[in-house]
């Protein structure tokens, strides 16, 4: 197992090193001048060019971009991410004060989408084809398809009509005031949650129909066992092994949907800073973000694969 | 002793005359045993194709021009005159939810034929070669699937700034380590089978042997990927929309359209809101459910790989 961990870790620190590289290549070397970004098309035509070099310069921008990236991985490493190009806070201020509640909302949404999406799938699974399988199989379908900001709006607009009610704006800690906190989070880890689960009941219950089939099952069954206990002993534990992996990478998608799901309700989050960041064009505070999503995207898929190893023995030997 | 001679007065066998169905009457029994089959796959597909010819049609469909201010009329409910109500400057909400099918499908088929096509293509040629080719390859695309893919298109039409086509680069680019996975793993069974060594042996070319050999085995694969991939390119499309890196306005498309109800008021007025999503998740729905049912149709062991 140690020798699995530390091959899957050190693939892991590659991975987060081609991924700066190429979160640095898409922001900084593609085209589209970051001054347009800043000014817009109009600002920046009426820029002379001393003011341009002036400002490219005083940005850091003109320096050679191997010098650039070198700077930022410091920055990295130093600890502070640089600064926004319209704020004074720095980028590793703005995710301490504003990243717990996205990761809140994270863990509310994962807990929430396996509390719905399990039992869902074992009703689904224990009469295949009837109609409440059918029924399930749709929702989830439909789960599938609706955008889960457009939900988060309809949801805002109907406690305002029905009750006028407004989740509260300003960022509050769980520790400090926890029902205004979870009057914050309860929006969006309910939007994401019930996406989740959709893909979750799905693939619970595709693994599910599979493991039933097997024979250790039909063991159970023939010994007498009464069949609610055959799936909650014996089929779920080996059923839920793909849909454990399923989890941990849908949570990654989870982070960038949060991003508009934040918007809609505007949520005090990280995502709504990521959507600030791109609606005023910051570069630096972008950059940063994503690679910080990036690399929690990168821990969570090798947690994932080590969990599975865990659960697993198999795997380690793959 | 005598040889029976073929009577001509007897009809000539039907093998020796028939000729080749022609393609229109045989694309249609395709269609019939497919609806035949799965009638609800056959169901929602006659739903995409009609959104398709929506978007195609639009401009005689409208009532309005998706575009024009109408200050009489601002920020209406849905009324016989409008039926889905008007924003803000009094632009018709129907007609923009239509127009917006046509940015929406644009974007979709595009991110889709690029990436998908440009990630099949790499992946039939990594299973292909093998080697130092794959193994460099399979880094790139590991690092490419390191993102979310909401957040590299972000930060790719950011980067590029607002456009439909960068819209559409910045979609193809999530989808191309979908491609390459699906097709590789495809190639790299094909590769075994005798027939591949057979053409091999018989002194093929590369290039002959992955166009006539492989590639017509990946069109299934490749047709299943592609139907499935609309969907999310769609709902990618909306997110970027929403978030202000899409197609800039004036153009309508649903996740523009839903962005400013935001910046309606302080309420969105519902009309603004429902709508536009509304078309979002019917088209997805259409789109998802064919692909499942083309999946079944051409190869159900693809069921959950793709």
């Amino acid at each position: 197992m140690y020798s699995y961990i530390i091959r899957r870790l050190a693939f892991g620190a590659v991975t987060v090193l081609g991924v700066s590289i190429v979160v640095f290549f898409v922001l900084r070397v593609l085209p589209g001048d970051p001054l347009v970004a800043i000014f817009g098309p109009e600002g920046f035509t009426k820029l002379t060019p001393e003011q341009r070099a002036s400002y490219m310069s005083q940005l850091g921008l003109s320096d050679p971009l191997v010098v650039q990236y070198f700077r930022w991985i410091g920055d990295i490493l130093s600890g502070s991410l640089g600064h926004s190009f319209f704020r004074s806070e720095s980028v590793a201020d703005m995710i301490a004060r504003r990243g717990p509640l996205t990761a809140e909302i994270a863990a509310l949404s994962v807990i929430l989408s396996w509390v719905v999406g399990i039992p869902v799938a074992i009703i689904s699974a224990l009469r295949p084809n009837s109609f409440s399988d059918n029924l399930v199989r749709f929702v989830s379908i439909l789960f599938l398809a609706i955008p889960g900001f457009w939900l988060a709006m309809l949801i805002v607009l109907a406690l305002l009509f029905g009750f006028g009610y407004r989740a509260p704006l300003a960022n509050v800690a769980f520790f400090t005031d926890p029902l205004a906190n979870l009057q914050i989070v309860v929006g969006p880890a309910l939007v994401l949650g019930l996406g989740q689960a959709a893909y979750i009941a799905r693939m619970a219950r595709s693994s599910l129909l599979e493991v039933v089939r097997e024979d250790y099952v039909r063991t159970a069954r023939a010994k007498g066992l009464n069949g609610r206990l055959v799936i909650a002993l014996h089929a779920l534990p080996n059923a839920l092994l793909p849909v454990v992996t399923l989890s941990g990478i849908l949570l990654g998608f989870v982070l960038a949907g949060s991003i508009p799901v934040e918007r809609a309700f505007g949520t005090p989050g990280l995502g709504y800073a990521m959507y600030t960041a791109v609606s005023e064009r910051d570069i630096f505070v972008m950059q940063n973000l994503v690679f910080l999503y990036s690399i929690v995207f990168v821990l969570l898929n090798i947690l994932v694969d080590l969990t599975s190893a865990w659960l697993d023995p198999r795997i380690r030997y793959r | 002793m005598s040889v029976t001679q073929p009577d001509a007065s007897l009809p000539v066998p039907r093998a020796v005359t028939a000729r080749p169905t022609p393609w229109p009457l045989r694309t249609l029994r395709v269609l019939r045993t497919f609806a035949r089959r799965s009638p609800m796959s056959a169901f929602w597909g006659v739903i995409a194709v009609s959104i398709v010819l929506m978007a195609i049609a639009a401009p005689v469909l409208t009532p309005y021009d998706p575009t024009r201010a109408d200050f009489r009329s601002m920020t209406k409910a849905p009324s016989e005159k409008h039926w889905f109500g008007t924003d803000q400057i009094g632009r018709d909400t129907l007609s923009r939810v239509i127009y917006g099918s046509r940015a929406s499908l644009t974007v979709a088929a595009g991110a889709v034929l690029l990436g998908t096509t440009l990630g099949a293509i790499w992946g039939l040629a990594c299973g292909y070669f093998g080697g130092r080719f794959d193994i460099f390859s399979q880094r790139i695309i590991e690092f490419l699937q390191s993102f979310p893919d909401l957040i590299l298109a972000m930060a790719i039409a950011m980067a590029l700034g607002a456009g439909m086509g960068t819209v559409i680069v910045a979609i193809a680019v999530t989808r191309i380590p979908f491609g390459g996975r699906v097709i590789r793993a495809v190639v790299l069974s094909l590769k075994e089978l005798s027939y591949v060594e057979a053409a091999r042996g018989l002194g093929a070319s590369h290039m002959r042997m992955m166009v006539r050999h492989i590639l017509p085995q990946c069109v299934a694969p490749y047709l299943i990927l592609a139907t499935t991939h609309l969907g999310v390119a769609i709902i990618i499309e909306a997110a970027l929309g929403f978030l202000g890196v899409g197609i800039p306005p004036p153009t309508p498309t649903w996740g523009n359209m839903l962005a400013d109800s935001l910046n309606a008021g302080l309420v969105p007025p519902w009309w603004l809101v429902l709508f536009p999503g509304a078309a979002i998740t019917l088209t997805v729905l259409a789109f998802n459910l064919l692909g499942d049912g083309i999946r079944d149709a051409l190869d159900p062991r693809l069921r959950g790989a793709v």
